[in-house]
């Protein structure tokens, strides 16, 4: 088999296979638009129904706002606790380092079924199953690792001589934080809180147990939906779900290029 | 102390030794937070399971004893190995193309992972039931080509349980290989040619050993997620593919058993915390994202 062989065949099982990657959400974005009640693909006729069924309908506008909310307070929450606990882990000299970096970063890994049972135990006791709090504390508690590994890396390619520097030329710590540790990994603080909210936004597991009959989440609101009919309307809202993440990604991508030529130092002091 | 703390340090033991450990007080809010929201509701768990209200182990042995859980388990293992290996073989070849193209192209291919990769699981597997159901469109175009006079079924069973999970799990092998991959160096692979080697042997016998802790690390991850995962197996999966996040929630809302449902939930966290353990041991913490640097 000769080498332009073997790459065109490359080429041809992994085109296959990211095909397979987006092909869904192609697929599901293309039938929101359909006009018919029955979902066909490709749409014999074209229609924003679906979208209007959305728009229109109180289950499902409340859902969302609630879901917007959450995720605001499950960002800001996160991002706060994140970006702290990674300056004290990439920063701080202390005993036990690693365990506290693999404590902090395990919820990642812990399946949330398991977390939310768990979760629901405690909530229970303090009557706020239910309630959007308990909604922003257990969204927070998926988050905050993802702040924290984002911050994290950016923090250990950051030079902490800077900030001893600026310490010993009289600084305070939340000066220096502010001024000097903070401006240097604002890019990975932001691309954190975006990530946090998308994954709050996103949450399923927590929110069926948490969210109770009163606290409904849009991806509470369409498992149930999901679980007994196909709705058209959920390709309509998945449409804008898909939409999120790729309009994230380019923001993301532009900030972090205008941010980057903006705070960056000159050439010559980063080592 | 790395150079950096001796640098601003002018006395012994000054600002610079003082500065760095203070640094990890940052750490306390977000302790707390996590030891109140996290660690203790898991620990309430292991109360649960082995209390009722005296000691006992008969919710493990109930998990032991009885078919229907065993059969759980059993499922749980069948499917997550599948998934893993299928993941392993769609991503190798993926992560390796994008170690051999040019910067631009592999941007792309990144690309075109991460976007299935940060789009809801909720949204991908309802995707899977518009295009698999039984009046889905791979059944619309059967049906209407004649290839099949009844709907097949896709989904409600062990293939729609599989092609779900591996859609939602790719991604999480792809990007360990790529990061271990693409810091592979090539010169390696040059100088395997350039002594005689054709490019099958420079492939197995050089890149493919060196590329392996990228494999390990793919597939303990993927195995991981895997076994605890909850929404593709209950949304895809039918009455004989209960899984045991699937049973726990079964457990817990239809039986209200919630001393069974905590020693199962236990169970699993020792399952998936023993394999993290493994892997961030074994492999480090910092491939977890694919965003390892050496």
């Amino acid at each position: 088999m000769g080498p332009a062989l073997a790459r065109r065949l490359l080429w041809t099982y992994c085109g296959l296979t990211l095909g397979f990657l987006c092909a869904p959400i192609v697929i599901v974005v293309v039938v929101s638009f359909n006009a018919t009640e029955f979902i066909q693909f490709p749409p014999r006729g074209w229609s924003l129904r679906w979208y209007e069924n959305y728009l229109g309908a109180r289950q499902w506008i409340e859902p969302t706002l609630l879901s917007l909310r959450v995720a605001a307070v499950t960002m800001v929450l996160s991002t706060v606790l994140g970006t702290a606990a990674a300056i004290g882990l990439t920063r701080g000299r202390f005993r036990g380092r690693r365990v506290a970096e693999f404590f902090f970063v395990s919820p990642m890994v812990v399946p949330s079924i398991v977390l939310a049972i768990g979760l629901y135990l405690l909530l229970a006791r303090f009557r706020l199953v239910g309630q959007p709090l308990a909604l922003y504390l257990a969204h927070s508690v998926v988050a905050t690792p993802l702040v924290i590994v984002i911050v994290s890396a950016a923090l250990r390619t950051t030079d902490a001589a800077i900030e001893l520097a600026a310490r010993s030329l009289g600084a305070g710590y939340f000066r220096t934080l502010w001024h000097v540790t903070l401006p240097s990994i604002l890019p990975a603080v932001l691309s954190g809180a975006a990530f946090a909210f998308l994954a709050s936004f996103d949450e399923v597991v927590l929110a069926i147990f948490l969210g109770g009959p009163t606290a409904t989440t849009l991806p509470k609101r369409m498992w149930e939906s999901v679980r007994y009919e196909i709705d058209p309307t959920l390709t309509a809202i998945s449409t804008l779900l898909a939409l999120i993440p790729i309009v994230l990604l380019a923001a993301l991508a532009v900030a972090r290029r205008t941010l980057t030529s903006a705070t960056a130092p000159p050439a010559g002091i980063e080592g | 102390m790395t150079a950096g703390g001796d640098l601003a340090r002018p006395v012994p033991g000054g600002p610079g030794r003082y500065w760095r450990s203070r640094q990890g007080l940052a750490l306390a809010v977000p302790l707390a937070f996590f030891v109140a929201l996290y660690l203790y509701p898991l620990s309430r768990l292991f109360a649960w399971s082995f209390f009722s209200p005296g000691f006992t182990l008969e919710h493990y042995a109930k998990l032991f004893g009885e078919p229907a859980y065993l059969r759980a388990l059993r499922n749980t293992s069948q499917i997550s190995l599948w998934v893993t290996v299928i993941a392993l073989l769609l991503g190798y070849p993926l992560a390796y193309l994008m170690t051999v193209v040019s910067l631009r192209t592999r941007a792309i291919l990144v690309v075109l992972v991460l976007v299935p990769f940060w789009t809801s699981v909720l949204v991908r597997t309802f995707a899977w039931m518009v295009i698999l159901g039984r009046r889905g469109l791979i059944n619309q175009v059967l049906m209407s080509w004649g290839v099949t006079h009844r709907p097949l079924a896709l989904i409600y069973n062990m293939l729609g349980v599989q092609i779900g999970m591996v859609h939602v799990l790719l991604p999480f092998m792809v990007f360990p290989l790529l990061s271990v991959m693409s810091r592979i160096d090539s010169a390696l692979v040059t100088a395997a040619r350039s002594l005689g080697a054709s490019p099958r042997q420079a492939f197995l016998r050089i890149f493919l050993p060196l590329s392996l802790p990228g494999v390990s690390a793919g597939c303990v991850l993927v195995f991981l997620l895997a076994v605890g995962f909850y929404i593709t197996p209950a949304l895809l999966g039918g009455e004989g593919q209960v899984t045991f996040a699937t049973l726990i929630e079964l457990v817990v809302r239809d039986l209200l058993d919630w001393n069974f449902g905590a020693s199962l939930g236990v169970f699993l966290l020792t399952v998936v915390g023993t394999l993290f353990v493994l892997f961030s041991t074994v492999l480090g913490l910092d491939r977890l994202t694919g965003q390892g640097r050496a």
